[in-house]
């Protein structure tokens, strides 16, 4: 377990200020933040290689803050690996371990093995990562910090390396806490994602809700949506209408919403106050269709497309309706069936409960 | 507009020519103004220099009386100053600056100044000679004397040297190394010593060599036994050019001994040590 409660920390002319979050034990933890945002000196600060200015680090329940690093029991790996030049392959793996016969077995699981009995400065950049992954596993540390790992591996490689760090990590119940730049990377492995910005913690929790419930448009700006729109919130009252039933929710605790903004009147529920606020909409949660149809979704708008731009596997579509326009995603192949075009009309429509106001 | 286009990188490689010519011409005369006087002094009494080695004990006895000494200053001064540099090169701390400035400041000052402050301290009326010469350690005019002034005018040359092969090494190879569950001392010497030390081999060469050839502090702390630089002085004052001559060819082509060890090292250091 990792709990940060407002550790800050200073390197040159940056600070992590008042940074807190918490990894709960044998959870996998991703940290997303713009380049600059502080997520290597974050992971630098709790292996106690930065030191801490404030605040209080606590690592499986116990105050870590004045330990050094070597008895913090922590397997470091940067995206550089920074391997020891003058040790071979094999010595770098074993450099740590009190078990050669472990060392072999991990790094032969994460398919370094092959890599031993290279010289250290022939290596590609996405074995050294292998290695280096393999000599901070090599220890069996309880908590494993990775600075974007996988980067310079090929897409095959990473997958297979992706998945047997995260095999890894259930059998050996180890904490994880990983940088990376890869939204796709942090929803699969992320128990917990951490959003870091000029070294604070803008957001933290389980990624599914950081990606759909951002707390500010700048956060879901870049986490990747699409569609942020400024304008007014009116709550229609607690009294739901009957469109909330079919849009999934139990109704309980939610309200009817209203939300005015770029020339469109949206639909939603939530509990945002009445007045100015923003709206984010997924481009994945918007449904473009030839016909209005019947369909129960409130949000339905008749727009032109003005952009088709095709993505390998997924086409993103820009739909103006009225003053403002909308991006939607969809497979290229739906794209394709639909005879997707500029200048043609189309319907975009998008439930209540795929807006999130913030 | 075409024409001026062509006319714009025609002048500027014009004067590229020019620049070339002109520094071409200055290296070439520096080279000369260096090298001239040292080709001539081989030239005239290398051979002679060579034969004496064989003959003239006194020459014999300077030449390893100044290896001895310049080997001790060498490594005293690697053992005392390696710490220093490393925290000169890894950590930022108040008064640094000054550190650095007072470590730097035997290169600046002349070195007969250098040898009367060294007597200053060193000599038998000062409260640390006294004390070294009531418990039978003698500085002045005795080789610890001349190891204290080579110690003094050639250390801050290795901690410079030092301190840059420090820098060199990526601090994030000890950090990985830290977690990897090596203690500060021992990352020092599993990690930054053996990345750093072709760097450190390197200054001590420098720190050597530049021990070797001192003579201002030397002259006043310690004329007798006389070191290779205080013979030839010697030898010039009370013969005169021609017995000189021979004991400065010698010192030069032994000079080029640690030169060329240096060359080597620096060529193969090669760029900062990262990932």
């Amino acid at each position: 377990m990792i709990e940060a409660l407002g550790l800050s920390a200073s390197v040159g002319a940056f600070a992590l200020e008042d940074v807190s979050f918490v990894v709960p034990r044998s959870a996998y933890g991703v940290v997303i933040g713009p380049a600059g945002s502080g997520k290597t000196t974050l992971l630098e600060t709790i292996a106690g290689i930065t030191p801490h200015r404030a605040g209080t680090l606590r690592l499986n329940g116990a105050d870590a803050t004045a330990l050094p690093p070597e008895r913090r029991s922590i397997g470091l790996v940067y995206q550089h690996a920074y391997l020891f030049p003058h040790l071979s392959v094999e010595e770098n793996v074993g450099y740590g371990a009190t078990d050669p016969a472990f060392a072999r077995d991990v790094s032969a699981r994460i398919g370094a093995s092959a890599l031993a009995g290279r010289d250290v400065r022939s290596l590609s950049g996405g074995e050294r990562q292998l290695v280096a992954i393999a000599r901070a596993l090599a220890t069996r540390p309880s908590l494993l910090l990775l600075d974007e790992p996988f980067s310079a591996l090929d897409p095959r490689r990473r997958s297979l390396v992706r998945r047997e760090v995260r095999a890894i990590h259930r059998e050996w119940g180890l904490t994880v806490l990983q940088v990376t730049h890869d939204f796709t990377e942090a929803g699969l492995l992320g128990d917990v994602a951490i959003l870091l910005d000029a070294g604070r913690v803008l957001q933290y929790g389980p990624p599914e809700e950081v990606f759909r419930k951002p707390a500010s448009p700048y956060i879901a700006e870049f986490l990747g949506a699409e569609n942020v729109l400024a304008g007014t919130v009116r709550v229609l009252g607690d009294a739901a209408p009957d469109w909330l039933a079919g849009e999934g929710t139990s109704g309980a605790h939610y309200r009817a919403i209203e939300f005015h903004g770029g020339g469109l009147t949206i639909s939603t529920v939530g509990d945002a106050p009445a007045g100015a606020a923003y709206a984010v909409i997924r481009a994945e949660e918007i449904v473009l269709s030839l016909d209005r149809g019947a369909s129960s979704v409130r949000n339905s708008f008749t727009g032109v497309i003005e952009e088709v731009a095709t993505l390998g596997a997924l086409t993103r579509v820009t739909v103006r309706t009225g003053a403002t326009p909308l991006v939607a995603a969809l497979t290229t192949r739906s794209a394709h069936e639909l005879e997707l075009r500029a200048g043609m009309s189309i319907h975009a429509s998008f439930k209540a409960m795929a807006v999130h106001l913030c | 507009m075409i024409a001026l286009a062509r006319a714009v990188p025609s002048s500027t490689h014009t004067g590229h020519r020019i620049a070339s010519v002109v520094a071409a011409l200055a290296g070439s005369l520096l080279l000369l103004f260096l090298f001239a006087p040292i080709l001539e002094l081989v030239a005239t009494a290398g051979g002679d220099g060579v034969r004496k080695l064989a003959t003239d004990e006194e020459l014999r006895a300077s030449l390893g009386l100044t290896a001895i000494a310049a080997t001790i200053a060498t490594v005293a001064g690697v053992v005392a100053a390696t710490p220093l540099a490393y925290l000169l090169a890894r950590y930022n701390f108040r008064g640094r600056a000054i550190l650095a400035a007072i470590i730097d400041l035997p290169l600046l000052i002349p070195h007969p100044v250098a040898g009367i402050a060294l007597l200053l301290v060193l000599g038998r009326e000062s409260a640390v000679g006294g004390t070294l010469l009531d418990m039978g350690i003698r500085i002045v005019s005795a080789p610890a004397g001349i190891v204290c002034a080579m110690l003094f005018v050639s250390a801050p040359l290795y901690i410079s040297g030092a301190r840059e092969a420090f820098a060199r090494v990526d601090p994030r190879y000890e950090a990985v190394a830290r977690t990897l569950g090596d203690p500060a001392w021992r990352v020092f010497r599993r990690i930054t010593l053996p990345l750093s030390r072709r760097g450190l081999v390197a200054a001590s060469v420098v720190m050597w060599a530049r021990a070797v050839s001192e003579f201002g502090s030397i002259v006043i702390l310690t004329y007798n036994p006389k070191v290779a630089s205080v013979l030839s002085y010697d030898r010039f004052t009370t013969f005169g050019l021609p017995e000189a001559l021979p004991v400065a060819a010698v010192l030069v082509l032994l000079a080029l001994i640690p030169l060329t060890l240096l060359r080597a090292l620096r060529d193969d250091r090669g760029a900062a040590v990262g990932p």
